[in-house]
């Protein structure tokens, strides 16, 4: 049933009317070729020329996109060293400017001791001026009570007695 | 013609036919049917996947266009490997067609089912089942070289068959000949002994034992494509470089 063997023979005893076998080279040669030339042509057409320019176009596009990057990239780093500088500078700035500023407020602070201290000495020595010439105006004061007193003291005894 | 033994009747599926042909008759000359039918079938397969995968060409390929693209960039590589990054691009469509119909030619005539479609004589198998499909691709292979070679060196290319030295002249000459005839013989050769084999498996024992070894024959179908097509390309590349 499966078995239909059909076996060759390479004998060409009866190939007279016609050709035949494995080794039969006929018109279907040239054909063939022409035929493979214009199935060439066609799929140069519409396979390697638009698949080719798609894969050219996307490599540019690749490289240039990877070119743009690698240029960004580059300018991100130059910025971000350029900020770091610039950053390092002002901090640098701002402690010199914070410096500065104490050691101004210390100067302000002690200069305005300094005077505090000296118009609290003299303050103190204006009064204790005052204090020692209304010590001295009531000594003068005392000893004139004192000499109209003995005065009058002597006046009355004085007077008592004469 | 060819004494054919029937042991048994024949099945339908069963049968081993070698050399028998469907013969067309146009204008006088005798053409093989069958191997226009299959080639037409491979032509439509390739022309309509090419057709289908460059509908709509993408920056971000998909579906068939990446496959295509795939393939492309195969034949691409192949013919840069073998012709040189500068020459090889005129050369892509010729190399790759050859690879792509070879290709195709051998996987159609492996997995297609084409016994089940009936012609009045022959059967239908690949186009590359044929001597006259292999000879002709090995003689547009001969031509194209000679094209190349001329195109790049000019009347120069004579030189290559004096050298190294004109003692290697007659082997030099004897090598056009034996490429192309090398190139058809293998495919030729290669293909028919695989369809034969696996048709006589399949006669023997129907079920699962031959499909090692129509795996196999896809391998080879595949390296056979390759073979060709690097050969095609190896011949084109070393006719314009010269020795």
């Amino acid at each position: 049933m499966w078995m239909g063997l059909t076996l060759l023979a390479v004998e060409s005893v009866e190939a007279a009317e016609e050709a035949g076998g494995l080794f039969d080279l006929n018109a279907t040669l040239p054909l063939m070729a022409i035929q493979f030339l214009i199935l060439m042509a066609v799929l140069n057409a519409i396979l390697y020329k638009p698949l080719g320019n798609a894969i050219d176009e996307r490599d540019a596009y690749i490289r240039g996109a990877k070119s743009g990057a690698s240029e960004r990239l580059a300018k991100a780093e130059k910025l971000a060293a350029e900020y770091e500088k610039s950053l390092a500078d002002t901090r640098k700035e701002a402690r010199n400017v914070i410096e500065a500023a104490q050691a101004d407020a210390q100067q302000t602070a002690a200069q305005k001791q300094a005077e505090a201290q000296q118009e609290a000495a003299s303050k103190r020595e204006a009064v204790q001026k005052e204090l020692d010439e209304q010590k001295a105006a009531a000594l003068g004061q005392l000893e004139q009570q004192v000499d109209s007193l003995s005065d009058q003291i002597l006046g009355k005894l004085l007077g008592s007695a004469a | 013609m060819l004494n054919t033994l029937h042991f048994f009747n024949a099945s339908l599926l069963a049968k081993l036919e070698v050399g028998e042909h469907y013969y067309w008759k146009i204008g006088g000359l005798n053409i093989h049917g069958q191997v226009f039918i299959t080639s037409w079938f491979v032509a439509a397969a390739l022309i309509g996947v090419a057709f289908l995968a460059t509908r709509k060409v993408e920056r971000v390929p998909s579906g068939l266009q990446n496959l295509m693209e795939y393939a492309l960039d195969f034949i691409r590589d192949l013919a840069k490997d073998q012709i040189g990054e500068k020459e090889y691009r005129p050369w892509v469509p010729f190399v790759g067609t050859l690879f792509l119909f070879i290709f195709v030619s051998n996987w159609a005539g492996a997995l297609v089912p084409w016994k089940l479609f009936h012609i009045p004589s022959g059967e239908l198998t690949a186009p590359t089942n044929d001597i006259n499909t292999t000879v002709a691709l090995a003689l547009l292979t001969s031509l194209a070289y000679f094209y190349a070679g001329f195109r790049k060196r000019g009347l120069g290319y004579f030189k290559r068959y004096i050298e190294p030295t004109p003692i290697l002249l007659p082997i030099n000459i004897l090598e056009d000949f034996t490429k192309p005839l090398s190139l058809s013989f293998r495919l030729f050769g290669n293909i028919l002994a695989d369809e034969l084999a696996v048709g006589v498996l399949v006669l023997l024992v129907p079920l699962f034992i031959p499909l090692p070894l129509m795996v196999l024959g896809l391998f080879t179908s595949a390296i056979q494509a390759l073979i060709f097509a690097t050969l095609a390309a190896a011949y084109i590349g070393e006719a314009m470089e010269g020795h």
